[in-house]
């Protein structure tokens, strides 16, 4: 009898022991898989951040942030809708940071130390070095994304996010619509509007 | 012939993906320790960000914005383009606490000081 029992406890202890390793090889797989997602998309996340708040430190930022938020609170949802949620979660972040510049504008202007906004903003300083390259061909690269970075930023928000989800990220209309959090023909206006926009800005003869 | 607008849209991801190429070391290597940081967050389970400090912030909030109202000079009614309450709150609220690390912020502290001395003196 006193056997049976001790058989019976060796048997749930080993079930247990199967099923936490199992849940540990499920986190670790998770965690494989998060880890190649943000590695994937971590880059083009920057510019994204970089052209809307007009400097690196702050996108960098934002970033790590969306990162953070993404992997605290929806590491467990299915892989596919991360990349919406993600740019969805970062699009929340420069949208906040927008308004907080404001606020922190209004603040110092009402204490007399206004500050000029972002146009102190170097973009050419900024701007990533193109390898491989003669001089010439460097420069006029360098000076079309410029002009891109300055048009795209100048846009209405929800333009520009249409615009650089699409684009840029490659989001498909629905991701698009998830990540901006608004209906897929609210997507495709603010797209077309976009494009609209910098062909007019920019011209025919832009690159 | 390709469409203008389909056209215009290659060559700017075309432009958009080589920035992203061209990204320095010391930048990559952030965003890498980055999602190393958000990696390490999604292992500790049930952590609430900023929990410990939210209590704070709102006493902090609160006396912010008593400290303002109650040092403005007798016979202000109103303002030129008032800092509302909600203004400090956004700026105070949880996740803003790290500007309370900016010198920036202190010193505005005391220019509120020195204008409403100035003021009533």
């Amino acid at each position: 009898m006193e056997s049976c029992r001790m058989n019976a406890s060796a048997g749930v202890f080993a079930v247990s022991c199967t099923r936490e390793q199992s849940t540990g090889a499920m986190a670790l797989q998770r965690e494989q898989q998060l880890n190649r997602f943000l590695a994937e998309v971590e880059r083009r996340a920057l510019r994204i951040a970089e052209i809307s708040v007009r400097n690196r430190d702050e996108a960098l930022d934002l970033v790590q942030d969306a990162m953070i938020k993404l992997a605290r609170n929806y590491a467990e949802r299915p892989e596919g809708e991360w990349a919406p949620l993600f740019y969805r979660i970062l699009q929340n972040g420069v949208r906040d940071w927008h308004r907080r510049q404001k606020v922190r504008n209004r603040v110092m202007v009402w204490f007399g130390r206004g500050t000029t906004d972002d146009d102190d903003y170097d973009v050419a300083a900024n701007a990533p070095d193109p390898a491989g390259r003669t001089p010439e061909a460097e420069l006029q690269t360098s000076e079309a994304m410029q002009r891109l970075e300055v048009s795209v930023h100048e846009l209405p928000n929800r333009q520009r996010e249409a615009f650089m989800l699409r684009t840029f990220e490659g989001l498909d209309v629905a991701g698009t619509a998830a990540a901006m959090g608004c209906s897929e023909g609210s997507v495709k206006t603010h797209y077309s509007r976009a494009v609209h926009t910098l062909r007019d800005k920019l011209g025919d003869h832009w690159q | 012939m390709k469409d203008p607008g389909k056209q215009f849209e290659e060559q700017a991801k075309e432009l958009f993906d080589e920035s992203v190429e061209g990204l320095d070391a010391a930048t990559l290597s952030r965003l890498n320790q980055g999602r190393h940081k958000a990696l390490e967050e999604m292992r500790r389970p049930g952590v609430v960000p900023w929990g410990r400090w939210a209590p704070a912030a709102g006493v902090l909030a609160v006396a912010v914005v008593a400290a303002i109202v109650m040092r403005l000079p007798a016979g202000v009614d109103a303002i030129d383009d008032p800092v509302t309450a909600s203004d400090f709150e956004m700026l105070l609220e949880a996740e803003s606490l790290e500007m309370l690390e900016d010198l920036e912020f202190y010193s505005l502290l005391d220019a509120v000081d020195a204008e409403t001395n100035g003021h009533v003196g």
